[in-house]
């Protein structure tokens, strides 16, 4: 056995950070996100608020993203009006693949990007 | 063109500041310490920034230059969330639909698409070119990654742009440092992952000065494989 072994100051790799919540309208809706995003472990500068292309599409489909926002200037062929049609309108198909609601579903968007030639 | 004319009160969205505090107590100063025009509503998703939509369209005819650049193109709106990104984003024609020489950029707050901007004077941007088809879906997928924060380069990241052109459509993403090869080199790689490019397909970097040296966005890059 070693005689000179040195002894070193070992700190645990911190597990868990904790996120104060005043108001139950932070709560994430969805059961595997945490609140203020999907946080990764704390980086030098700080945390930063990371959402993958799943999640963002996902928050499409909730209402609060489909009432249409204030201030928005009329400028023909670029905004369109708010009304029902722009909602039916599919967005590279990724509208349809959104009435898939569950959260595990792997096969919303995801799958259907493909490496194309460009 | 009348309809860029911008409203008087444009600039006046949401006046009142924004005092909410990130439950993590940070503090967002991150949009060149401005005052923040928008602030996230309440059970909403916030962003790591304000990001500004703008669009932009020129008569091919008429020559380009930096003044009438900065009259052609205007804001649309600011979004400090999730959910208020999808209202302004479900509310625009998809830029495959857009006609003639025009662009959409989405930029972070206080920071105008602009080489000459503050923020963008030692800055440059990676290019690529798509063919006709493919611009709608890719601006999506870059300014998904771009608000949900996936390039992972600090505050380098300035804003994308999608130019919609006659034969090609070009996406574009402007970072602060052009000279910081640790950062265009991230950004390079991270465009590969969430655009889903072919391995030998060409990005191209140019730096803002050498833009505006020869008063051109898209010609004279530097080719990187």
């Amino acid at each position: 056995m070693s005689t000179d072994c040195q002894k070193t100051t070992a700190k645990a790799i911190p597990s868990t950070r904790r996120v104060t919540i005043n108001d139950a309208a932070h709560m994430p809706h969805d059961y595997s996100t945490t609140p203020g995003g999907t946080l990764f472990s704390t980086t030098p500068g700080g945390t930063r608020i990371i959402y993958d292309r799943k999640f963002l599409l996902g928050c499409r489909s909730s209402p609060v993203a489909k009432t249409p926002p204030k201030g928005l200037p009329k400028i023909p062929g670029v905004t369109s009006p708010p009304s029902k049609d722009t909602i039916e309108k599919a967005h590279n198909g990724e509208l349809l693949n959104n009435s898939i609601t569950a959260p595990d579903s792997s096969n919303t968007g995801d799958d259907s990007q493909f490496e194309m030639d460009i | 063109m009348n309809q860029l004319e911008r409203p008087k009160d444009e600039e006046d969205q949401e006046e009142t500041d924004c005092h909410h505090d990130n439950s993590d107590g940070t503090n967002n100063n991150n949009n060149n310490n401005r005052r923040k025009t928008v602030c996230p509503g309440a059970g909403e998703h916030p962003l790591q920034y304000n990001y500004t939509f703008w669009y932009s369209r020129r008569t091919p005819s008429r020559p380009a230059s930096s003044q009438s650049y900065e009259q052609n193109i205007r804001q649309i709106g600011s979004v400090a969330s999730v959910e208020q990104f999808w209202r302004f984003y479900s509310h625009l024609v998809r830029p495959g639909d857009l006609s003639g020489h025009s662009d959409f950029h989405l930029f972070k707050e206080g920071i105008k698409p602009m080489w000459e901007d503050e923020s963008n004077r030692s800055g440059g941007k990676w290019i690529i070119r798509l063919r006709k088809g493919l611009a709608s879906r890719f601006w999506e997928n870059i300014i998904l990654a771009m608000l949900g924060e996936q390039f992972m380069v600090g505050e380098e990241i300035c804003g994308a742009v999608v130019s919609i052109r006659f034969q090609e459509d070009i996406l574009s993403i402007w970072n602060r440092t052009s000279n910081d090869q640790t950062t265009t080199s991230r950004i390079r790689d991270t465009l590969r992952r969430v655009l889903n490019l072919p391995t030998n397909s060409i990005m191209e970097y140019k730096t803002h000065t050498d833009s505006l040296r020869d008063n051109s966005s898209f010609r004279n890059t530097k080719i990187s494989l």
